[in-house]
């Protein structure tokens, strides 16, 4: 048994299922974004990567690790807000190119910002649990007190946010503005400050991803911290589909998982090119995503 | 139009004629290039009156549009004479992007399909034409840049079929995930690409005689060797525009129109979408083919680095300044691509920032994000957009 | 109606542009002025330039060398400067080439160096990257402008027969090898070697010198930096693992700084020992430190062997009272420098070759050209600059200096020599690798 979970396979599969669920988060992030305002948000990555600049910055200042979590993830939520009135507000019913090119812009600005107040050099964050991998019969598995911790937390998130959509009135009120303002609004629900939270929820969920990220002692946290993950997050959602928040978590897990094995077994060149070549096979069958129900089109 | 204009135009056509040619003959020194200004600027004279003739864009759009555009070569060609040679590089550097910034604001703005993956097609051509030209080095400048197109046309191709079916965010997620994983696609073939370092051409770029005796001798190389690329450049940027207006007017283009519109109602009528779709996508990825591979000629190096998927979001970010959709819009954006960094160098040493420090190396960065924030919030038509409306606003006034 | 608009749009479109033509080819024909006897050097002050990566993914403590040695330009301005002239030291950015969304709409290396010809500049000096660089030789060449002590390691710089204006400046990685070669032929005799080099001449010079050197590893994995990048690092997570069940005893990494940390940490994670070496390039404690600052464990780099060929910041040598005065003093580039601040690696890299150029221009004389500086630099020894070894280049060797000794890093900030012997080799296969003979002197009195 003890050989077994130290496999090379075991190894592969849980160092997958640990960045799988990050992908998953983000991708969780960019569903939530496009079932409330149908906007896709290429500043997914970039606007929680300030949050966390704002709240480890107080490090420095003697506050605890956890207080800082806790401030930055207020901080992605006020982001979020402040984006969604500001910048996105106008953009509902413009065409397609005119949210993404708004956020592309909104993500070169986040980051030449961040790497101006605080420049690039990467900054180590306090690990609140050993990142040390557990050691079962003298061999390294691939678990450690980090990545449980990071699973946990993912896990949690995704349930506190299917719960708060499935089971509350503020989750109904929500899935009502994105289906059908018009009617929503007639029936008394506050469309507006609906969609801000959407973003809100959003950009706090990213933080939550980001902070985990940063956390990790590999990069530290830097301007262009979540840059690659978000191309990667992007693309489990583009394959899970859009509209399902479901589809967004599985697929970056399972995402996740398999390049964990192209990285190992072929080289790390080969990652990239695996995930495009899921890309487009998953889009030549699905086209709007493996778990996306068909809708009708209106014409 | 009476005889008596129609023969007053033929002599004042034949009097400029005559005017360039004997102005050519004095104001140079040798019969080379006496030659050569005095066809440039008769070329001119004649665009110019070619353009002059009444009901011409009209009847004979086609002909209208190449007088226009060899008129306006020949202009440019003429100033890279006088131009430094940085000036001509820039001017190289940036006709070459208003090339690929027309095939994706004609993908974009005319048939309305979302595309990321631009800087991987210009790779395409970069590194076809730098490939080719290490194994075949006799070949003529313009074969080579028609492989790199032929080459970007074809990957087009590749990746276009399964895009005909993709809406909106899922083909931006396509063309984005092609554009990441172009360096690792370039890596996979090291020892076609030169891995990291990339690859160099086999010889500079050198213009032909009678470019060169236009100068006084001792002039440097790099003078006259800028000059020759600039005009490579423009050239293939006049020929690009030319085919593009021509395309946009045609059926094809009012096809793609269509679709942008109403992709149902244009199915009913009878268009083919996933046809026009893939035409549409081979044709902004040949563009792109044709701008890497006159960048490749241009820095005489292809680098992987070069075309990684930021430039895709400078190209996106060109396009929408200058105009979604527009010809003169990509030419703006031309413009715009090769001299904004001198400009914000500027800025930023007017705002007294330390030139090393964090903010001012970030400049760049804020002032084109910022800008593309404006731009699409306040005038999402861009600088060639916001200048139509405003001629359209000062017409209806003069009208009215 | 509209035809005659359309006219008139044309005529004055092209009547524009004509006339833009003209104004810039009068501006540019002003601007151009007369051709000076050499370009870049007035009677008061001699212009140099440099690309360096100010801002992207490679300026994390790269962009400090080019600020280093500017500080050991204005320190020599502020004492009247060299024969009179003081040195004008234009820095541009070209993001090394990689132009990630830290870097958006900047230009690529080859404006950049188009734009420091049109100063025009005398020569650059310092212009940082090996990709970057081999992308300009040409265009140097082509106009005739020197490419003095290019920042990289790699074995391009030594190629006097095509390119006669072209020089390096640091130690090769191939001859850094050979010396590590050495090392562990005598520390750890018959042991298992592992290799991590990145997929460019860095890794390819390096391993090419440990064989040389005598070791060959028993397994060689190249990483790619644009995978390390997009992955946040755990793209070479795989490899350390290669390794770890490998058992090696001895793992050599020639990575920049990011691949370095990237590596310590999966093998951190992993539980991974080994003895590690690492190449000067991305070894520089500081640098290395940062991700791992405020972590319950020590920095996992201490206790590494790596290399270097300027003075460690804990021995005795009186540089590095000079460099810490030199630093302290250019509050423009080093706001935060004091008398306890760390010199890091890169800061005495800048340092270096800055005060290399300082003396070459003083041994060049008051009346110097292109040509007359390029001899200077291939006939005169430089043995007073901050490298231990002195600066030697021949009419046949552009490499620079080829030597220098071991260190271990000792803490989270500081790196100690090994055994205080300073050794020297070739970049060929065969050249042995010898105690250094001739030593640098200190500092000329004139600078201190």
């Amino acid at each position: 048994m003890d050989s077994f979970l130290t496999s090379r396979i075991v190894t592969d599969i849980l160092s997958g299922l640990t960045n799988g669920v990050v992908y998953g988060l983000v991708a969780l992030s960019l569903v939530l974004v496009w079932r409330s305002t149908r906007i896709l948000n290429f500043a997914q990555g970039a606007m929680p990567m300030f949050a966390t600049y704002l709240g480890m910055g107080l490090l420095s200042y003697h506050f605890g690790y956890w207080a800082c979590v806790v401030i930055s993830i207020a901080a992605g939520f006020a982001i979020g807000g402040v984006t969604e009135r500001v910048l996105v507000r106008g953009l509902y019913g413009k065409p397609e190119i005119n949210p993404i090119v708004v956020m592309v812009g909104f993500l070169i600005v986040l980051e030449a910002v961040a790497a101006a107040i605080w420049s690039t050099l990467p900054r180590g964050l306090p690990s609140p649990f050993s990142p040390i991998d557990w050691q079962i019969g003298g061999k390294p598995f691939a678990m450690s007190d980090f990545s449980v911790y990071e699973i946990v937390t993912a896990l949690v998130v995704m349930t506190a946010v299917a719960l708060l959509f499935r089971f509350t009135k503020l989750g109904l009120q929500l899935r009502a503005a994105a289906l059908a303002p018009e009617v929503s609004r007639l029936l008394g629900v506050r469309v507006g400050r609906m969609l801000t939270l959407g973003w809100m929820l959003s950009t706090a969920v990213g933080t939550i991803t980001t902070v985990l990220v940063a956390s990790n002692f590999f990069t530290g946290l830097t301007p262009q911290v979540m840059d690659g993950i978000f191309a990667f997050g992007f693309i489990a959602a583009a394959v899970g589909g859009l509209d399902s928040p479901v589809g967004a978590i599985i697929s970056g897990v399972v995402m996740g998982i398999i390049l964990q094995f192209v990285g190992d077994f072929l080289n790390s060149n080969a990652i990239i090119l695996v995930a495009l070549a899921i890309l487009i096979v998953s889009l030549m069958v699905r086209p709007n995503g493996i778990f996306t129900k068909s809708t009708a089109r209106r014409v | 139009m009476t005889i008596s204009s129609n023969r007053r135009h033929v002599f004042v056509t034949a009097v400029f004629l005559g005017l360039a040619v004997v102005a050519s003959f004095l104001l140079t020194s040798n019969g080379h290039s006496a030659l050569v200004l005095g066809l440039m600027t008769a070329l001119f004279v004649i665009g110019v009156s070619v353009l002059r003739i009444p009901g011409l864009h009209t009847n004979h759009p086609v002909v209208a549009r190449g007088a226009l555009t060899v008129a306006a070569l020949v202009a440019t060609l003429i100033a890279t004479y006088f131009l430094s040679a940085t000036t001509n590089f820039n001017l190289a550097t940036g006709a070459a992007m208003s090339i690929v910034l027309l095939g994706l604001s004609f993908l974009t703005g005319a048939s309305g399909q979302i595309s990321l993956g631009n800087s991987a097609f210009m790779g395409v051509g970069a590194f076809a034409m730098a490939i080719w030209a290490n194994h075949h080095t006799t070949t003529p400048i313009v074969v080579s840049l028609l492989i790199a197109v032929i080459a970007g046309a074809l990957v087009g191709l590749l990746l276009g079929l399964p895009a005909t079916r993709l809406r909106g965010p899922y083909l931006a997620g396509m063309t984005l995930a092609f554009a990441v994983a172009f360096g690792a696609i370039l890596a996979s073939f090291n020892s076609w690409t030169g891995g990291d370092a990339g690859l160099q051409l086999p010889t500079a770029v050198t213009p032909p005689h009678w470019l060169t005796s236009l100068y006084q001798s001792g002039t440097s190389l790099l003078t006259t060797n800028t000059m020759w690329l600039a005009d490579i450049s423009i050239v293939a940027t006049g020929v690009a525009f030319f085919f593009m207006g021509n395309l946009f007017a045609s059926r094809t283009g009012r096809a793609m129109r269509l679709i942008r519109d109403n992709d149902v109602a244009a199915e009913l009528v009878g268009v083919s979408l996933p046809r026009t779709r893939v035409i549409a996508f081979v044709i902004s990825s040949a563009y792109a083919a044709l701008g890497g591979a006159l960048w490749t000629l241009i820095n005489n190096s292809v680098s992987p680095s070069t075309y990684s998927f930021a430039l895709s979001i400078t190209i996106l970010s060109l396009v929408v300044i200058g105009g979604i959709g527009t010809i003169p819009g990509a030419l703006i954006g031309g413009l715009i691509y090769a001299y904004s960094s001198a400009v914000i160098s500027w800025i930023v040493t007017q705002t007294g920032l330390k030139p090393q420090g964090n903010f001012a190396s970030q400049m760049n960065g804020i002032i084109f994000g910022v800008l593309l924030i404006v731009v699409m919030l306040f005038a999402p038509m861009g600088i060639s957009g916001a200048v139509l409306r405003a001629w359209r606003k000062r017409r209806s006034h003069l009208r009215g | 109606m509209g035809i005659t608009r359309k006219r008139r749009l044309v005529t004055t479109s092209t009547a524009f542009m004509l006339s833009i033509g003209m104004i810039t080819a009068g501006s540019s024909v002003l601007s151009a002025g007369a051709a000076t006897k050499t370009p870049g050097v007035t009677k008061t002050q001699i212009t140099i330039g440099a690309t360096v990566p100010l801002t992207g993914i490679a300026s994390s403590g790269y962009s400090d060398v080019a600020k280093a040695a500017n500080a050991v330009f204005k320190y020599v301005n502020a004492k009247g400067g060299i024969n009179g002239r003081k040195i004008r030291f234009v820095m541009k950015d070209d993001c090394y080439g990689t132009p990630g969304f830290g870097c958006t709409g900047n230009p690529s290396v080859v404006a950049q160096t188009h734009a420091l010809l049109s100063i025009p500049v005398f020569a650059t000096v310092g212009s940082l990257g090996t990709p970057t660089q081999d992308a300009v030789r040409s265009l140097l060449k082509a106009n005739g402008v020197p490419q003095l002590f290019v920042n990289s390691g790699s074995r391009d710089w030594n190629n006097p027969g095509t390119y006669p204006g072209l020089f390096g400046w640091q130690t090769s990685y191939n001859e850094e090898s050979k010396i590590f070669a050495q090392y562990i032929k005598a520390t750890y005799p018959g042991a298992s070697v592992c290799f991590l080099g990145q997929g460019d001449d860095f890794g390819a010079d390096g391993l090419a010198g440990l064989i040389a050197g005598g070791v060959t590893p028993s397994d060689t994995q190249l990483y790619s930096v644009s995978a390390l990048v997009a992955s946040g690092g755990t793209s070479v997570a795989p490899y350390v693992a290669k390794f770890q069940s490998d058992k090696c005893a001895v793992t050599v990494l020639d990575t920049i700084p990011g691949a370095t940390d990237a590596v310590l940490g999966a093998a951190l994670q992993m539980g991974y020992t080994t003895h590690w070496i690492i190449s000067s390039v991305g070894s520089d404690p500081v640098t290395v430190n940062l991700p791992f600052v405020g972590k319950p464990f020590p920095d996992p780099e201490i206790g590494a062997v790596s290399f270097s060929y300027l003075p460690a910041s804990t021995s005795s040598s009186p540089w590095n009272a000079w460099m810490t005065k030199v630093l302290k003093t250019d509050h423009a580039d080093f706001p935060n420098f004091t008398s306890t601040s760390p010199i890091t690696g890169n800061m005495a890299y800048g340092i270096g070759w800055g005060v290399a150029f300082v003396e070459a221009l003083k041994v060049a004389g008051k009346n110097f050209t292109r040509a007359s500086f390029l001899k200077t630099l291939t006939t005169k020894t430089f043995s007073q600059t901050p490298s231990l070894v002195p600066l030697v280049y021949t009419r046949s060797n552009h490499q620079g200096l080829n030597g220098g000794y071991l260190t271990k890093i000792i803490s989270a900030t500081q790196t100690q020599p090994i055994n205080g012997k300073i050794y020297v080799t070739d970049s060929t296969s065969t050249g042995p690798v010898v105690p250094a003979k001739k030593l640098s002197t200190g500092i000329p009195a004139w600078l201190k």
